[in-house]
């Protein structure tokens, strides 16, 4: 290709590089520059103005709720990622955590909310309506709505949590504990809620206290129980 | 496996990459403690609103998540890359808000009128050409190749819409884009002298 032909496409690659060319050009842009070295070699030398370009943006801190929401969805995704696998790596029998200290008390905690059971009662019909359990735990009021296989945990007066924490749900489901995916953060009213997608054998509910992001499993004592009745 | 987030913070971010694909989400949250900043500002720059950005932003580090084995070294840095990932994400919110990229007419006023605010005309694009925002290489460009650039880089215009909005032949249009870009890749190879 004589320097003439190839001017033609050297008028369009800045365009190409900002994204400005037509969907049809830029597909024929993008054909050509696979084989053309001499673009290939101008893109590269350009690159660092695109860089420019992005970091021009006057900085903004990226809200906080910003970074949960993220881990959060990260997290539970990396959860269902290892549960796939045949080890269930993320999965303990419920038994084992008996044995670590640092969840044992939580752990106690959930069987003895397995045993004292639900204490306010239930609205549901028996009829495939929905069904409500709620509780008063050390002045936090929980509520387990439970419709169409799911439920839906809801708590209230919750203490304001340190910056670095956030609430995390546990369901224990034929004897093991499972991580609820979403987080909880409280609002600003003390409130909070996490949805349980499945709740089929689930035997009882438990929140932890957790570092930003979620624990992998309970860290921390169980600030709220409920068991679940099958 | 899992790196913790100690060991995680003392890798480079072209390190982290095969964690993040391997889905490992301490590897993640130190991607994003590194360039989460840079990612929402650009995304800000571009979509103009708090809530609009969070939301562009979420995307395209959920898309670096699932996608992360996607990333070439031998075309750029990780930051580039993934500031390039949310600059789409934010064209493409732009687009969809818009419905599909506009065809600005410049005879119908009327049309004009009833764009919503923080749609991409000319004159949003150009109000938020403020000082602050032109740092650097950028902001000691000509206003003219400034403008072009601006236009397709931050507001997701083409070409032929640069060319209609400024009523330039589209050769000039992409001229200037060229020009510019040479004259910021050259400000950056003087700084680096």
């Amino acid at each position: 290709m004589n320097d003439i032909d190839h001017n033609r496409w050297g008028e369009d690659l800045a365009a190409y590089m900002l994204g400005a060319l037509e969907p049809g050009e830029a597909d024929e842009f993008g054909r050509h520059l696979e084989g053309c070295r001499r673009c290939q070699a101008e893109v590269r030398w350009f690159e660092p103005a695109l860089g420019t370009l992005a970091e021009s943006a006057e900085r903004r801190e990226p809200p906080r709720q910003l970074r949960e929401a993220l881990l959060a969805e990260v997290r539970a995704d990396a959860r269902r990622s290892a549960s796939a696998e045949p080890r269930r790596a993320t999965r303990s029998p419920f038994s084992r955590w008996l044995l670590k200290p640092a969840v044992g008390f939580a752990v106690l905690a959930l069987l003895i909310a397995g045993a004292v059971g639900y204490e306010v009662g239930s609205d549901g019909d028996g009829a495939g309506g929905p069904s409500t359990l709620e509780r008063n735990i050390d002045g936090i009021g929980v509520k387990m709505i439970q419709e169409g296989g799911g439920g839906t945990l809801q708590l209230s007066n919750l203490p304001q949590l340190p910056a670095d924490k956030v609430l995390e749900a546990w369901v224990e489901r034929e004897g093991e504990v499972e991580a609820v995916p979403a987080l909880l953060v409280p609002d600003r009213n003390g409130q909070a809620e996490t949805t349980i997608a499945d709740m089929s054998g689930v035997s009882t509910v438990m929140v932890t206290e957790e570092p930003q992001g979620g624990s992998e499993e309970p860290t921390s004592p169980a600030i709220v129980t409920m068991s679940v009745p099958q | 496996m899992a790196v913790r987030r100690e060991k995680a913070e003392r890798l480079a971010d072209e390190e982290l990459m095969p964690l993040v694909g391997g889905k490992d989400p301490e590897a993640f949250e130190v991607l994003y403690d590194r360039h989460g900043g840079a990612a929402y500002s650009l995304a800000y720059r571009i979509v103009g609103d708090r809530a609009a950005a969070e939301e562009v932003t979420q995307e395209a580090f959920i898309s670096v998540w699932r996608s992360g084995a996607r990333f070439d070294a031998a075309r750029g840095s990780v930051r580039s890359w993934l500031l390039s990932v949310v600059r789409n994400r934010a064209i493409d919110f732009l687009r969809s808000k818009a419905g599909k990229a506009p065809k600005l007419d410049f005879d119908d006023e009327s049309a004009l009128e009833q764009r919503p605010a923080a749609e991409r005309t000319e004159e949003e694009a150009l109000r938020r050409e403020t000082a602050s925002e032109l740092r650097g290489a950028l902001g000691k460009l000509p206003g003219e190749q400034s403008k072009v650039i601006e236009l397709a880089y931050f507001g997701g215009f083409s070409h032929s819409e640069i060319a209609e909005i400024l009523s330039l032949p589209m050769g000039t249009v992409k001229g200037r884009m060229r020009l510019g870009l040479e004259k910021i890749r050259g400000e950056l190879a003087e700084g680096l002298a």
